[in-house]
């Protein structure tokens, strides 16, 4: 009986520990998901612009809409929560921290917040970093780090849309730290290192 | 060899045993780095200072043109070691004037991504970085520029615009440019500069775009002093300068209103013109679509600098070690029958973009190729992707299958990141992964 007890015990154990695994194997659900619904979701987080009084500005924030989604700028600029991206934070930044010989960036908050936010920023300082890559400061971002050098083949005219849409998201207070330019050491083949899942933003 | 009796005790401790070593020595595998090189020798000169500060990332660090940023960009950054410029105020074939090396950093070139550094620069940064780029070719040093002596402008009256629209046609500028101007004349598709790298003709309604300024005495310098390297010539000789004055009056009344100007309709318009245009070529929208999407960003191989390599564009072959899911390299998606799409339908290649699933059945994860974003493109910008990758000229590189890290590796990464709530970096690497032409890298 007590063998029994011993046995029974251990057969829960390897259960419990075999179950473990298999929860932590499929963690997040990537592959269980069905592919329709991520890009259900990238549909869903993408704040409407029904909003925008002006029809002009309207149409073009719509376009911009169109452009921001396609692009995936979320892929970098999202706000992870507990349980992945928090798509009710749109584009307000700290998605991934990625680091190189040119130093380590936090991706930035998009959102129109005055303090945190891209309303720091005026229309043309927004579109150089995207068609230069270049800061107020004269920074110029890798373009492996951001693909700007793809986005400065964007017309000036999509450009302008997406900085149309950008204005019109709802802020979101997000403090993302500011970059540092020290050298990060890198396995001998990378030429660049990526952390996601976390939020690397400050509060 | 003595009899091992099989207990409950033993048998959850050699699993735990096992699943804590196996887990560990895979780990250790992994760890071994290198530092990198150190930092830079001494800083040269102030020039150069601010160079390899703001301008390495298209202009390269020797000054060829070739920063990273600079593959995919259209126009393509200047190679400074050629000593050609395309924005001067002096004859063709002459080098441009200091003046003209100074306006291009101050004001920027409209239409590429070389921004106005004025605000950003002072301006000694701006003289020092002039003065450098002028000692990255022999030809300052050998020559003197020649500049072009123009008579005074033309103003530009109706009847001014009126007779430029007849130089326009004896200049056959609609060949390249378009019988309106728009820029899609019979041999408009496809134009290389000299150097090898795509070029488009400008639009003469958008004067927004034009590298060398929008005003008339910028249009009138480009007819009279040419774009080296392109095939935009000088036109002196071919026509007087009032005539050029007239052309450039002619090309300034061309202006259409840029979308920040136009009301609701007008809006509604263009955004309904841009449409059935991509629908009319879906090519040239797909073309653009896969390079501001960053495809090629991903899907060809960098060196260490992470330039592309050269002949490689969308060829695949850039290895991301994904912690710690696992080993991806970007696929070919040249036309090549064998390593490339070129024996996918074009369902299977759709399904890749917009489901992240490969042909046999394969999952991706939701990064970096971002599947779940490009499945919100509308169906025709997916469907004119097709047919652009269609026309990517075929390029033999065999990318291996993404290899899943081993279960226990990947089960104690997990447990890292999840349950330890540990950082874990993925990394991408330099070179090409892929074996290219039968030959291994």
């Amino acid at each position: 009986m007590k063998r029994f007890l011993k046995w029974a015990a251990a057969i829960v154990a390897v259960v419990a520990l075999v179950g473990f695994l298999a929860f932590l194997y499929n963690i997040p659900p990537f592959f269980l998901t069905p592919p329709e619904e991520f890009g259900a979701d990238m549909a869903k987080a993408a704040p409407p612009v029904d909003t925008i009084a002006d029809p002009a500005q309207r149409a073009i924030a719509a376009r911009g809409r169109q452009i921001v989604m396609n692009t995936g700028c979320l892929g970098c600029h999202a706000t992870n929560g507990s349980q992945g991206p928090d798509l009710t934070k749109y584009l307000a930044g700290g998605g991934v921290k990625i680091f190189s010989k040119h130093g380590t960036f936090v991706s930035r908050n998009l959102t129109p917040d005055p303090e945190t936010g891209l309303a720091r920023r005026t229309d043309e300082e927004v579109k150089r970093v995207l068609r230069s890559g270049t800061f107020p400061d004269g920074h110029v971002v890798s373009y492996t780090t951001m693909p700007w050098g793809n986005f400065s083949n964007w017309t000036e005219e999509d450009r302008h849309a997406v900085v149309v849409y950008l204005r019109n998201l709802p802020a979101v207070k997000h403090r993302i730290p500011d970059p540092s330019f020290e050298p990060a050491d890198l396995p001998p083949d990378a030429l660049e290192g990526i952390f996601g899942l976390k939020d690397y933003g400050i509060n | 060899m003595p009899q091992v009796r099989l207990t409950p005790g033993r048998v959850l401790a050699l699993a735990l045993v096992a699943f804590v070593c196996i887990t560990t020595l895979t780990l250790a595998s992994r760890n071994a780095g290198a530092q990198q090189p150190p930092g830079q020798a001494e800083a040269a000169s102030p020039g150069k200072a601010v160079y390899d500060k703001h301008c390495v990332e298209c202009h390269g660090s020797t000054g060829k043109g070739d920063g990273p940023a600079a593959m995919m960009m259209v126009p393509h950054p200047r190679d400074f070691t050629s000593g050609r410029y395309k924005i001067r105020s002096t004859e063709t074939g002459s080098i441009p004037t200091d003046d003209d090396l100074l306006r291009s950093v101050r004001q920027g070139l409209y239409g590429s991504a070389m921004p106005a550094w004025e605000p950003i620069l002072s301006d000694a940064d701006i003289r020092a970085v002039v003065h450098y780029i002028k000692k990255l070719s022999p030809r300052f040093a050998d020559e003197q520029p020649q500049p072009v002596t123009a008579s005074s402008p033309v103003a530009a009256t109706p009847e001014s615009v009126t007779r430029g629209a007849a130089v326009y046609g004896k200049l056959e500028c609609g060949k390249c440019h378009g019988n309106n101007g728009r820029g899609t004349g019979a041999t408009a598709t496809s134009f290389e500069d000299e150097w090898g790298y795509p070029l488009r003709a400008a639009d003469l309604s958008e004067p927004w775009t034009f590298h060398g300024g929008p005003t008339p005495a910028d249009v009138f310098m480009r007819f009279r002093a040419g774009i080296s390297g392109t095939p935009m010539p000088s036109y002196q000789g071919a026509a007087t300068d009032a005539e050029m004055w007239d052309l450039a009056n002619y090309v300034g009344s061309m202006r259409r209103k840029p979308v920040w100007e136009m009301n609701a309709g007008e809006v509604a318009a263009f955004y309904k013109q841009q449409e059935a245009d991509a629908l009319a070529n879906p090519v040239r929208r797909g073309e653009y679509l896969v390079n501001v999407l960053a495809c090629p960003a991903c899907h060809s191989p960098a060196d260490s600098e992470k330039r592309m390599l050269p002949g490689m564009r969308l060829a695949g072959g850039l290895r991301m070690h994904l912690e710690p899911f696992g080993t991806y390299t970007t696929g070919n998606l040249t036309s090549d029958k064998e390593t490339g799409l070129g024996n996918w339908t074009d369902d299977e290649i759709k399904r890749v973009i917009t489901k992240g699933t490969l042909r046999d059945g394969t999952r991706l994860l939701p990064f970096p190729m971002d599947w779940p974003a490009f499945s919100t493109m509308k169906e025709s910008d997916i469907n004119a992707i097709v047919a652009y990758l269609r026309t990517v000229p075929p390029v033999r590189n065999k990318v291996p299958r993404p290899a899943r890290t081993p279960l226990p590796a990947y089960i104690w990464g997990k447990f890292r990141m999840l349950i330890l709530g540990e950082d874990i970096p993925s990394y991408f690497d330099g070179g090409n992964a892929g074996i290219a032409g039968g030959t291994q890298k």
